[in-house]
């Protein structure tokens, strides 16, 4: 497909490629930067790239403001969010897949659920987890307000309808006559699923996996209002650096840092994973 | 002499002491929602000795400010007795009274009146009483004056130019037309000269906090309050000419801010003092001495001052503490609420910078000392405020739609800040917003 | 003897060739458990929400009170300020994905003639999107700062103007734009550059050999095949945009004014400041009709595609 390329195209191309990256990766470079500068450093004109380094940021975050119960918090209620909406995602989108339930129907009513903006449904999930937080179902599973369970559930339920859409694609890209002949082999079709199937979507489900992490560990709203203290987590964490005094840009800075390197390593390991699957399944090679 | 102290220190230790002689088993859990901050966290610390002295667990939850009111509302809207003891802006307590989501504590405060009464007088009409119930008790004061750098009004350099210029001298601002002269005439380019220095950066007249938050009214406020009007007339009806001849005063100060005042709130401004861009502030929270006073170590020869605002009149209020109509105990709520604004613990608060709210702690004259005055040295103004504003009362702080109207009353002030409409605009906006509020006139309790 | 591989649906008999359920229960059996979280917690909140549109709900006055029939759609319908941020809401949309769009292709392209340092480029190009907007969002706050931003001071160094990014009204939502552009663009460039990398070789060299420009080869081979991906990517950036709200919250509240004040902020505002909620569920319900007929429109291709594989044997 490539024609040899001329040494100025590709210097012009690396050039080109700098500067993109430049652009993506500074306002997160600025940030780290600013977890180290003292506070005498970060409100100035004009801004200075060089500082004495100090840790007195994250001393700050992770002592005083005890940040790692934040992060303690938002890694378990990601981590169950991702794990039930790829196993009931994955299930779904199968079953859609295959034995086309509803003829299209049911799955774009369950694509259609996405679009409702979060605000007009705060409140009704509001007061269903401070009603069912009381019964002993609801206690059982942690899912009152400012429970984990009660922001697990709201996860899960918005990044179920993307997953499903996601998996649908890829589970029609893996050949029917592999599943067809695993079944004449003798397996059943919930081996064939776990042995044939998953096994082959891997990609597909490593993209899910990532996309509804991130969105778990940045999402606000919800676990702003569903939370108070007990199950808060990292993005509303970053709330108490706001204060009467202002906002503390190096404590804010250091805790933003310390949020974002969980996803960082995260997403490194996956990559590799998710090239494939980050067609969607959509191109059919 | 020293037998009789003897004896008495003996007392208290036995009395103290003797209030637990068995152990604390089951403490009575409460939670207290409150602003996050340096000043709140130093309070979390005073909470231990309330904790020690009568068996109970407090929880303090930090909550971003412009996120307290909605976070509190749904809790209390949701009835989940979530929050025991919560914060409220002065502007807030008549809704909250109003709507039943906090209860009266007239009864506990009955044997409490010396402590009512040790609350700065004119606070205490503010952020205590509504409809004739005690609801609040106010620990935090934001009351606003201005600061200045006093060093340039010193200067006799700049003095000269000042006269020459304008015809009279330079002094601190009793008007608002002369606070807009001093902020034109400070306002320089970079290279241009201060004090017979060059200017290493650009340097502005004066700092505003115009950006999208409810602090754009608190600073209006001095204004329309200075010329003797208010935000609501006595018809529960916002004066339309009024406030645009507010507002007009508001924007002719625009030219002489820096461009990020249309982004930012107060501690923006603080930034852009202790960053030596600015010369003063217009109407604005006197607790941020501390902060503002650092700009004396940043920027050098400069000396911070905090005054009245023009025409003696600014923004008067503070944080109030109140207790949750659905908090499981409410008895134990209402003790702490006595803790935290009482004279112990607001003494300890002082004396780490905060703005007190009890007469008897302002004017302590340990206060008044020039090694304190890194920490206190507003306290003198601030009783001046106190002072001048004594008797004063704005019909916002007595209808029970306040807190609504307080959250939306900067988008037609801060669109005519930003340039989108006029003036003219901007009022009449304001009042077709609090009507729609309101339903109709807004009612003013008395 | 086999069983019939055509399991599909429930054009055919259900096919009981083993012990146990059929395939049609079966395939239910598998929905179920995204169907009950579904209908909990999409259904009700929504027919709750669909309730109160026709009831009095000032909150802060403590409750949910009485049927008002259509007055509350009245009100909502004749605010101009929902109208307003319905076409911030618009401009916003358009922009925004339309750059990520054409941005992201172009960086797929740039990356996929790259001969090394693909997997390092693309773990950084994916850092934006492991942050939260309501974190970074923050110190964009300050890179955008007229006295302390690191932008302007770039722009004053090489000569440029240097704007008031977030406080003049005319530029504020662009520069939230901005914003969006920096954190979604990579999403769709490793989406697209997977896409191309996922291109089978064949058509290409046959195209080659027969000397097609590469023009041609662009539009007649390349954008036809990655069309249902790009096509999958932009829909789902639009969902996205039109509901966008923590950048916004972030970044300028609404401001200027209400200069840069999205359909989801407007929607906040009402609810949980005023605490209408009878006027927030109304313009909910309206914002999610008007999403509803969008998508009728835009996904029909989308589900004929996985209706049709979903039948095929």
């Amino acid at each position: 497909m490539q024609r040899k390329p001329s040494a100025v195209v590709e210097i012009l191309r690396y050039g080109a490629i700098f500067l993109v990256l430049g652009f993506f990766v500074f306002p997160i470079f600025w940030m780290v930067l600013t977890s180290f500068k003292p506070e005498e450093a970060i409100m100035v004109s004009p801004p200075r790239f060089f500082f004495t380094p100090t840790t007195e940021n994250y001393v700050h975050a992770l002592h005083d403001k005890n940040f790692l119960f934040y992060i303690k918090n938002t890694l378990i209620i990601s981590v169950i969010s991702t794990a039930i909406v790829v196993a009931f995602g994955s299930l779904a989108a199968y079953s859609f897949a295959r034995y086309n339930v509803g003829d299209g129907h049911i799955l774009f009513f369950i694509l259609s659920t996405k679009m409702m903006p979060a605000i007009a449904v705060i409140l009704p999930y509001f007061l269903i987890f401070r009603d069912v937080g009381k019964t002993a179902v609801g206690k059982s599973l942690h899912l009152g307000l400012d429970q984990h369970g009660a922001l697990i559930v709201s996860y899960v339920m918005f990044n179920l309808p993307f997953a499903i859409w996601l998996l649908v694609s890829f589970f029609q890209d893996i050949p029917r006559s592999l599943e067809h002949s695993a079944r004449l082999d003798g397996l059943s079709r919930i081996q064939v699923l776990r042995r044939v199937t998953f096994p082959l979507a891997a990609p597909g489900i490593a993209v899910t996996a990532v996309f509804t992490l991130i969105f778990c560990w940045n999402e606000f709203l919800f676990a702003y209002i569903l939370t108070r203290k007990a199950a808060s987590t990292v993005t509303v964490g970053v709330e108490s650096f706001f204060t009467l005094q202002g906002i503390l840009w190096g404590p804010v800075a250091a805790a933003a840092t310390i949020s974002v390197a969980p996803m960082l390593i995260f997403v490194l390991v996956m990559q590799r994973y998710m090239v494939r699957g980050l067609t969607f399944g959509a191109v059919r090679g | 002499m020293r037998k009789s102290l003897a004896s008495a220190g003996l007392l208290a230790l036995l009395s103290s002491g003797g209030a637990f002689a068995q152990e604390c088993t089951d403490p009575v859990q409460i939670t207290w929602s409150t602003i996050a901050g340096f000043y709140t966290d130093a309070m979390a610390s005073f909470v231990k000795s309330f904790e020690d002295a009568n068996c109970a667990k407090v929880t303090v939850v930090n909550i971003d400010n412009s996120q307290l009111y909605n976070k509190q509302v749904i809790e209390m809207v949701g009835q989940t007795g979530a929050y025991d003891v919560v914060t409220l802006e002065t502007a807030e307590k008549a809704e909250f009274a109003e709507n039943g989501f906090i209860r009266p504590m007239t009864a506990f405060f009955a044997d409490k009146q010396d402590l009512l009464n040790d609350v700065s007088p004119t606070l205490r009409a503010m952020t205590v009483e509504y409809k004739g119930d005690v609801w609040g008790l106010p620990y935090y004061t934001y009351s606003a004056g201005m600061f200045v750098r006093q060093d340039l009004l010193d200067d006799p350099t700049e003095k000269e130019a000042f006269k020459a210029k304008y015809g009279y001298d330079l002094a601190a601002p009793t008007t608002w037309e002369q606070h807009r002269d001093i902020a034109e005439f400070f306002t320089r380019k970079q290279g241009d000269m201060l004090k017979g220095q060059p200017l290493d950066k650009d340097f502005y007249g004066v700092g505003l906090m115009a950006g999208p938050f409810p602090e754009i009214q608190d600073e209006m406020s001095a204004m329309i309050w200075g010329m003797g009007s208010d935000w609501l007339n006595a018809e529960g009806k916002v004066p339309v000419d009024d406030v645009e001849k507010a507002m007009d005063m508001y924007l002719r100060l625009m030219p002489f801010a820096p461009p990020a005042a249309l982004t930012v709130t107060y501690d923006g401004v603080m930034n852009q003092m202790k960053d030596c861009q600015i010369a003063m502030t217009a109407g604005f929270f006197l607790d941020q001495w501390p902060n503002a006073v650092k700009t004396e170590e940043n920027c050098p020869g400069a000396t911070m001052a905090a005054i009245e605002a023009p025409l003696k009149k600014a923004y008067v209020g503070g944080f109030l503490l109140a207790v949750s109509s659905s908090s499981a105990n409410p008895e134990m709520a209402e003790k702490f609420v006595a803790h935290i604004g009482g004279p112990e613990i607001q003494q300890q608060f002082a004396e780490m910078g905060g703005a007190s709210t009890l007469t008897s702690v302002l004017t302590n004259p340990m206060f008044a000392t020039p090694e304190k005055r890194a920490t206190n040295g507003q306290y003198a103004t601030l009783n001046q405020v106190f002072e001048s504003m004594a008797g004063f009362s704005s019909n916002l702080f007595k209808t029970p739609f306040g807190a609504k109207i307080y959250n939306t009353m900067q988008i037609p002030l801060q669109s005519a800040a930003s340039g989108q409409i006029s003036a003219r605009e901007a009022a009449e906006q304001l009042a077709a917003d609090v009507e729609k509020i309101c339903g109709g006139p807004c009612p003013i309790a008395n | 003897m086999p069983t019939s591989p055509a399991s599909s649906g429930f054009a055919a008999p259900p096919a009981a060739g083993r012990a146990g359920l059929s395939d049609r229960w079966f395939s239910v059996l598998l929905i179920t458990p995204a169907m009950l979280i579904t209908l909990i917690f999409a259904i009700l909140p929504l027919v709750q929400a669909l309730d109160v549109t026709f009831r009095m709900g000032d909150l802060s006055r403590g409750r949910i009170g009485d049927y008002v029939g259509l007055e509350n759609y009245r009100v909502v319908f004749a605010d101009a300020a929902f109208w307003q941020a319905g076409w911030v809401t618009v401009k916003f949309t358009v922009v925004a994905v339309g750059l990520q769009m054409i941005l992201g292709i172009g960086i797929a392209f740039l990356l996929h003639g790259a001969t090394f340092a693909k997997g390092l480029t693309r773990s950084l190009l994916i850092l934006p999107l492991a942050t939260s907007a309501a974190v970074t969002g923050l110190f964009w706050r300050y890179l955008y700062d007229t006295q302390f931003g690191v932008m302007n001071w770039m722009l004053g160094n090489l000569g440029l103007p240097e704007p008031n990014w977030l406080g003049d009204y005319t530029i504020a939502l662009w520069s939230v734009v901005l914003f969006d552009i920096w954190q979604w663009t990579p999403f769709v460039a490793l989406i697209a550059l997977a896409g191309l990398q996922a291109l089978p070789k064949e058509p290409f060299e046959a195209a080659e050999l027969d000397g097609a420009s590469r023009w041609r080869v662009l539009t007649t081979l390349t954008f036809p095949l990655l069309k249902p991906v790009l096509f999958l990517v932009l829909v789902l950036r639009t969902i996205d945009c039109v509901r966008l709200y923590d950048a916004v919250a972030v970044l300028t509240r609404g401001g200027p004014g209400t200069a840069t004040e999205t359909m989801t902020f407007y929607l906040y505002r009402t609810g949980l400041k005023l605490f209408r909620m009878d006027y927030a569920s109304t313009m909910a319900i309206f914002f999610l009709y008007v999403m509803l007929v969008a998508a009728v429109f835009a996904l029909t291709p989308l589900l004929k595609q996985f209706t049709d594989r979903a039948k095929e044997a």
